[in-house]
């Protein structure tokens, strides 16, 4: 397309337009792996100092960063596992199985995918205080499963529709039964989706701030999102360079993760609220 | 249906348990509690019978006569079993005994007659003057800061009190520390000014931000298009970056750039300007860099949707445009802008109801500030409910600022069922099970 036009003064303005994020992205990966002079941005030195947050021992009143680590990878591993298998069966039972108020029960999806975070979580969280599980990671867990479940069987609804009716009919008419169909031959055809799904979950769990911070604020449960915001929020050291640090060890495997599935993500992410 | 579908309902069964736990029961109790008076204070669970000096302050307000006042106010003693287990826990068992022994049930209205009491004690002497007036406390019988589990227990102490009997009702209700049902909530939302405030930093928080997501949306979507794929897809991964980056991560990003000591301050200082916290220095600071925070946030969205919408043009159309002479402006503004019609639509609704309910990013940038500026309802919401400086978390209020909120879902999803093609959707299943 477009052969008859000039390219660079798209490219220029576009570059101006992106260029605040490209500064903070730029500076993020500098400062991290730099120290500068108080009243300049230029680096003069590289060092490895910041980072000493991952093997000095931890200031006390603080959680240590590996057991948070260990407890943020928990936390979105066991969430993408239970919205992964919980959307796989329910969303297969919604695009083809049939049983009485079905109509119902999609309707109820959509509806349960338009409630916000904020009207569910004061009662989640007083909720979880009287079954004794607040403040702990089993409850946040289960909670963060439930909030992305519709996302999810909405996803997975998705990909079942795709799959041709002809593959299970075949089966059907060689004797298998319902639940073979499913296991044998449906599965296989929507691996890519419960592929794209898991990773997205564990991101969304990954970068998850709000549930643990109201349903676990206690240090044992702590992940990495409360740890970086009880750290920039103590006020009494203001030092972005430690900050920057503990963001870019807490963004790497997302970051990892966004280069080698981009376009998988770019798509459900676009169609996960087209539906 | 001839027979019951079994598998259907084993495929359902696990979502159905975790949607009616944490969907519909907490949607449910968001209603209830919203005419409670449920706090911090009042705990979750229920409540006890207990009255102090500002409750007694309370009951004064209210029109409780002064002899009731000073009954309840003034502390009598009584030598009784729990005051001489507590003796003997200071001063041992044998004070207690000869205490029990002189004075079993004696009952003193001044504190001065207890002392007298106590100095009566021969064998174990209480000497120093301070150590009997601490022990002289022991023996203090009040209704005043004792705690009764149940409101019968209660009712019997005011009755051995000696309380007038047509003053217990109110003394009770004031007593209880549990939360009760009430409509001073909706009262409340009704008559407070800050509502309004909240209500109109939504209205501008709302805007803004969806114009800046549509128009920026828009752009990038428009003009990547227009790009060599290469370059295109840099610029694609540049703005969606902000999405995929933990929101933590990503503010954290945006407060080193306008922090006192960060990057606009430094490099704003090099041409003699002083440097000043650019995020949270005025409300319009705070408004700008709260709009674009979350305008750079949204506007992925907008471009991947509007990205594929584009490439969906079939491209005989742009070509043969272009054999006209179109130039690029003609060929945005009569062919691709018509075509994109019902995704502008769809984005826009889909990011006005979502922008009414998020408040993450401005929870993590500025906190609702500076003041109260930037407090949004969703944010007011959080605060009120669950952390808030004064330490008690008003759960009721801030379930009925929530239940405004449930509304506003409630819109959401007539609106998605509209959009979604629900008959569509519902397609009869080709084998029936």
């Amino acid at each position: 397309m477009s052969h008859n036009f000039r390219h660079w003064p798209i490219i220029v303005i576009l570059s101006i337009v992106s260029l605040p994020l490209i500064i903070m992205f730029a500076f993020q990966i500098i400062d991290t792996f730099t120290t500068h002079p108080i009243d300049s941005m230029i680096p003069d030195r590289i060092t490895f100092e910041q980072f000493s947050f991952l093997w000095d021992e931890a200031e006390t009143g603080r959680a240590n960063i590996w057991k948070v680590t260990l407890n943020t990878f928990i936390f979105a591993t066991t969430t993408a596992v239970v919205v992964c298998s919980v959307s796989m069966t329910t969303a297969y039972a919604l695009s083809r199985l049939n049983f009485p108020f079905r109509r119902f029960f999609l309707g109820g999806l959509i509806i349960l995918h338009a409630f916000p975070t904020v009207t569910l979580i004061i009662a989640i969280f007083l909720i979880l205080q009287i079954i004794g599980l607040y403040d702990t990671l089993l409850g946040v867990i289960m909670v963060k499963a439930a909030l992305e479940l519709p996302f999810g069987i909405w996803i997975m609804k998705g990909f079942y529709d795709n799959v041709p009716w002809e593959i299970e009919m075949a089966g059907v008419q060689d004797g298998a039964s319902r639940f073979t169909v499913w296991w044998k031959l449906v599965l296989p055809q929507v691996q890519p989706g419960i592929f794209a799904l898991m990773i997205f979950s564990f991101l969304s769990g990954w970068s998850e701030f709000l549930l643990p911070q109201v349903l676990a604020p206690g240090n044992d449960a702590q992940v990495l999102s409360t740890y970086l915001t009880a750290l920039i929020a103590d006020d009494t050291k203001i030092d972005f360079a430690l900050f920057k640090a503990v963001g870019m060890f807490y963004a790497i495997p997302v970051i990892a993760i966004y280069l080698i599935f981009q376009n998988k993500l770019m798509n459900i992410y676009g169609g996960g609220t087209k539906g | 249906m001839k027979n019951f579908n079994w598998l259907a309902l084993g495929f359902l069964a696990p979502a159905l348990i975790v949607i009616t736990v944490f969907f519909l029961a907490p949607v449910i109790l968001t209603g209830i509690f919203s005419f409670t008076s449920m706090s911090t204070s009042t705990g979750v669970t229920g409540g006890e019978y207990l009255l102090n000096q500002s409750g007694l302050r309370a009951l004064a307000d209210k029109g409780l006569n002064q002899v009731t006042l000073d009954q309840l106010n003034n502390a009598g003693y009584v030598v009784d079993e729990q005051g001489l287990a507590a003796l003997a826990e200071k001063h041992g068992t044998a004070t207690a005994d000869e205490m029990r022994k002189l004075h079993d049930n004696g009952q003193f209205s001044a504190r001065r007659d207890m002392e007298r009491a106590l100095k009566d004690l021969k064998a174990n002497k209480i000497r120093s003057t301070k150590d009997r007036k601490a022990a002289a406390e022991l023996f203090k019988h009040s209704l005043l800061n004792e705690r009764f589990e149940a409101e019968a227990n209660f009712r019997v102490a005011l009755v051995e009190g000696d309380i007038p009997i047509e003053d217990h009702e109110i003394i009770v209700t004031q007593a209880y520390t549990g939360w009760v049902w009430t409509v001073d909530n909706v009262k409340l939302l009704f008559s407070l000014p800050s509502t309004l405030r909240y209500a109109g930093n939504t209205l501008i928080y709302v805007t803004l931000t969806l114009i800046f997501n549509i128009g920026f949306g828009l752009f990038l979507a428009i003009t990547t298009f227009y790009l060599p794929a290469k370059s295109a897809s840099t610029f694609r991964a540049i703005w969606f970056l902000p999405r995929i980056l933990p929101p933590v991560m990503y503010v954290l990003l945006w407060k080193w750039l306008t922090w006192d000591t960060g990057f606009i301050a430094t490099t704003l200082s090099w041409v003699g300007v002083a440097p000043k916290n650019w995020m949270l220095d005025t409300s319009t600071h705070a408004w700008v860099v709260v709009v674009l925070i979350n305008g750079s946030f949204g506007a992925s969205l907008g471009m991947i949707l509007f990205s594929s919408a584009i490439k969906a043009i079939p491209s005989s159309i742009l070509y043969s445009s272009e054999v006209d002479g179109a130039n690029r402006w003609q060929q945005v503004r009569y062919i691709i802008l018509p075509h994109l019609r019902w995704p502008i639509l769809f984005v826009t609704s889909y990011q006005t109801l979502s922008l009414l309910t998020s408040f993450e990013h401005i929870l993590l940038s500025t906190e609702g500030g500076p003041g109260r500026a930037t407090e949004v309802w969703s944010l007011a919401a959080y605060h009120i409910a669950l952390d808030n400086y004064g330490g008690n978390l008003q759960y009721g209020l801030g379930a009925t600022f929530a239940v405004a909120l449930v509304i506003i879902g409630i819109i959401a999803s007539l609106f998605y069922l509209r959009f979604f093609n629900f008959n569509e959707m519902v397609a009869k299943p080709k084998i029936e099970g």
